[in-house]
């Protein structure tokens, strides 16, 4: 009659551990519940049981258990007799229970030798005597009593755990299984077709660079940097122009550009920057020579007066944005620190950058090379005329509110046009082909070449600037909006206004095998038949890597084929507006942009 | 590929002395490792196919050759996720990365 004693074994048990505790010695009402249910538990697991002994057999029994657990409860002493008989009740539990099928389809699963056969038989004896839901148990790990609720999680031999225990359990169970992957992220929340085509635009299709994906990083976690050690300038120049991206200059993160040998210092971004700020880059980088601050509009007068009083000799200034800076202040700069100044970029000044500051800078700047005066609204003609005496200028750029006349133009070009690098006439409707013909008779050293929205400049003009010109063949050229402008008929344009036919022929034969970057948006007077010639089947540009031809009418499918045949080493081709580009595939590395359909660019290959 | 056709594999070693062994195609993408391994050089780095960094750790070299594998898995592809950086050695595999030329955008064989 192995089966009749199992009942009695559970709850007998319990208590011994219950009475090892003091604390529980005394009998509460919450210990007779427990034991009561521990009861009715027992009966449901020998009703469980395929040999259940009778009824009246188990109430017996259970009796006598109850009266044993008091007794305990009173008496500590008689603990050995009861529990020796424990022992040997559990013990024939569980050789039943290791005749059991559960043990043996368990023992089969397990795959084990019978050396752990009492090991399994364990486990099954303790699962079903785990206590029910809504009562109290201990914990098997920490012995802490709890209440046991559904969720509580068993333990590593089969008992139940309290809460703290099962939640680190399950942890640790959880952190065994292989993570899951997380979803791919998509870029600030837009869609990733868009997210595809924003990367186009920023020319970085396929894998980016390796120090590009570093410096990216090290944006996102600007505050965890504390210094950028001994990088080479161009990386930290990498960094800066990322940090302007999302502003992350500020008062705690420009130490990381400004250290005591900093002698280059790009700001590309200041706005957050303080006038106690640009104090601090001056009283620390002592040996700063290229200074460049963008949208710096806290460089004021008290600012200057401070980079007056040190000993700091700059050699490139470039600074835009500062219109608080007063006209006086530039001049008291220009004349104590203009020795050394080599290049001076200033843009949006408002009205504190005149006529006066350029004759100042002629007056104290013998090695000025470089000047660009760009969004100024006080600047006139004659303070065109007076760049004329800058003797050294290697590049000039002007972008001027007000229009520029061609006599202002012209004798600054025969001036000082035979060494000049760069000429750069950003908007200026009133230059005529007088300023094309003095380009031509002087120049000699020009690189780089922009005149954008002339008005009045001719196609003959342009075809005899670029015809027999001793200029060598130009790099870079910018002659956008240069076009014939009617509002009553717009395409009647009976005197070849603007760059036409013969002009971009002439300019193609002239620097088309140096040129880099050729811009001729909205030259739309420049044919079909123009362009099918420039970018023939013999035509070869080795050079030219930007084309932009944007809203120029006529280009069609045909001529942007034309021109990637005729352009081994073209990377970006813009055609906004070319309404007439339908279906064109796109070679692999090359970028077109602005294709008026919804798809965008083709790559060949990926259709 | 030479007509002596070198191993296809080259070994990168770091200043810990961690040896990689890399695709060579794939490690091909940094000019300088290119030019220590040219076969048609004389560098003793070329006839082993094995180049020492005495300033690279293995912490950074392990990040590097995984780049080179990122690269060359995706060199054809035109949508990349991007590569996962750890903030930790951010600085030094940016130095890294520009002694190894890795520092240009147009790396996407034409």
């Amino acid at each position: 009659m192995v089966s009749m004693v199992l009942p009695t074994v559970l709850p007998t048990a319990k208590i011994r551990v219950r009475t090892s505790r003091p604390l529980e010695i005394s009998l509460g009402p919450r210990q007779i519940r427990d034991e009561a249910d521990q009861r009715r538990q027992a009966v449901a697991a020998q009703l469980e049981d395929d040999n259940s002994a009778t009824p009246g057999d188990s109430t017996v029994v259970e009796a006598e258990s109850s009266r044993a657990s008091r007794q305990r409860s009173r008496a500590v002493t008689a603990e050995n007799g009861v529990s020796d008989k424990k022992k040997k009740e559990q013990a024939k539990t569980i050789a039943k229970i290791k005749e059991s099928k559960a043990f043996k389809k368990r023992k089969r699963d397990a795959g084990v030798d019978s050396d752990d056969d009492d090991d399994i038989a364990r486990a099954i004896f303790n699962e079903r005597h785990a206590p029910l839901p809504g009562q109290m148990d201990n914990c098997e790990i920490c012995t802490k009593r709890f209440t046991v609720t559904p969720y509580s999680v068993a333990g590593p031999n089969g008992g139940l755990l309290c809460a703290p225990c099962g939640r680190q359990i399950a942890k640790e169970r959880q952190g065994m299984q292989p993570k899951k992957k997380a979803p791919r992220k998509q870029t600030g929340g837009i869609g990733s077709r868009r997210a595809h085509q924003s990367r186009i635009l920023d020319g970085d299709t396929g894998t980016k660079s390796l120090a590009t994906l570093c410096v990216q990083t090290l944006a996102k976690n600007v505050d965890l940097a504390d210094s950028l050690g001994d990088l080479p300038p161009h990386l930290i120049d990498k960094i800066a122009r990322i940090f302007s991206k999302r502003r992350l200059l500020r008062t705690e993160t420009l130490p990381l550009f400004v250290q005591p040998n900093t002698e280059v210092l790009h700001i590309y971004d200041g706005a957050k920057i303080s006038e106690q700020d640009l104090l601090g880059i001056f009283q620390v980088a002592t040996k700063l020579r290229r200074f460049k601050a963008r949208y710096m509009v806290q460089f004021k007068d008290e600012v200057m007066d401070y980079v007056l009083s040190r000993d700091i000799k700059l050699e490139s200034f470039y600074l835009s944005g500062a219109n608080l800076l007063s006209e006086e202040k530039w001049h008291e700069f220009l004349e104590a620190k203009g020795e050394s100044l080599k290049a001076l970029q200033v843009y949006y000044t408002d009205k504190h950058f005149g006529n006066d500051t350029v004759d100042v800078i002629a007056k104290n700047c013998p090695n000025m090379e470089r000047l660009k005066i760009e969004h100024n609204q006080k600047l006139t003609d004659d303070g065109v005329k007076g760049i004329a005496n800058i003797s050294s200028l290697l590049h000039l750029g002007l972008h001027l509110q007000h229009s520029i006349s061609p006599e202002a133009i012209t004798p600054v070009l025969s001036s000082i046009g035979k060494q000049l690098e760069t000429f750069s006439l950003t908007i200026v409707p009133k230059a005529d082909d007088s300023v094309l013909q003095s380009l031509h008779d002087n120049c000699r050293s020009l690189v780089k070449l922009r005149i954008t929205e002339s008005e009045v400049m001719t196609d003959e003009g342009f075809a005899k600037l670029f015809t027999n010109w001793e200029n060598p063949p130009l790099r870079i050229l910018d002659l956008q909006k240069c076009r014939y402008v009617s509002a009553q008929q717009p395409r009647h344009n009976t005197h070849n206004v603007g760059l036409c036919d013969e002009g971009f022929k002439a300019l193609m034969a002239h620097s088309g095998a140096k040129l880099r970057d050729l811009n001729v948006h909205a030259c739309r007077n420049i044919t079909r038949e123009a362009f099918e010639e420039v970018f023939s089947k013999d035509a070869l540009y080795p050079e030219l890597r930007h084309l932009e031809i944007s809203f120029c009418e006529e280009v069609t499918d045909f001529i942007v084929g034309s021109i990637f045949r005729s352009c081994p080493n073209i990377k970006e081709v813009n055609v906004f507006g070319c309404m007439k580009v339908k279906d064109v595939r796109v070679p692999r590395g090359v970028i077109l942009v602005g294709v008026p359909n919804a798809q965008g660019m083709v790559t060949e290959g990926f259709d | 590929m030479d007509v002596q056709a070198p191993s296809k594999y080259v070994t990168l070693i770091s200043s810990d002395g961690f040896e990689f062994v890399v695709l060579r195609e794939a490690a091909m993408v940094s000019p300088i490792v290119k030019g220590m391994l040219d076969p048609k050089s004389q560098f003793a780095e070329a006839k082993h196919a094995r180049c020492v960094f005495q300033e690279i750790s293995s912490i950074v070299l392990d990040k590097i050759v995984e780049y080179f594998h990122y690269w060359y898995r995706y060199r054809n592809s035109e949508d990349v996720p991007d590569m996962d950086i750890p903030v930790e050695i951010c600085l030094e595999l940016l130095a890294a990365a520009d002694y190894l030329g890795l520092d240009h955008v147009n790396l996407n064989s034409k």
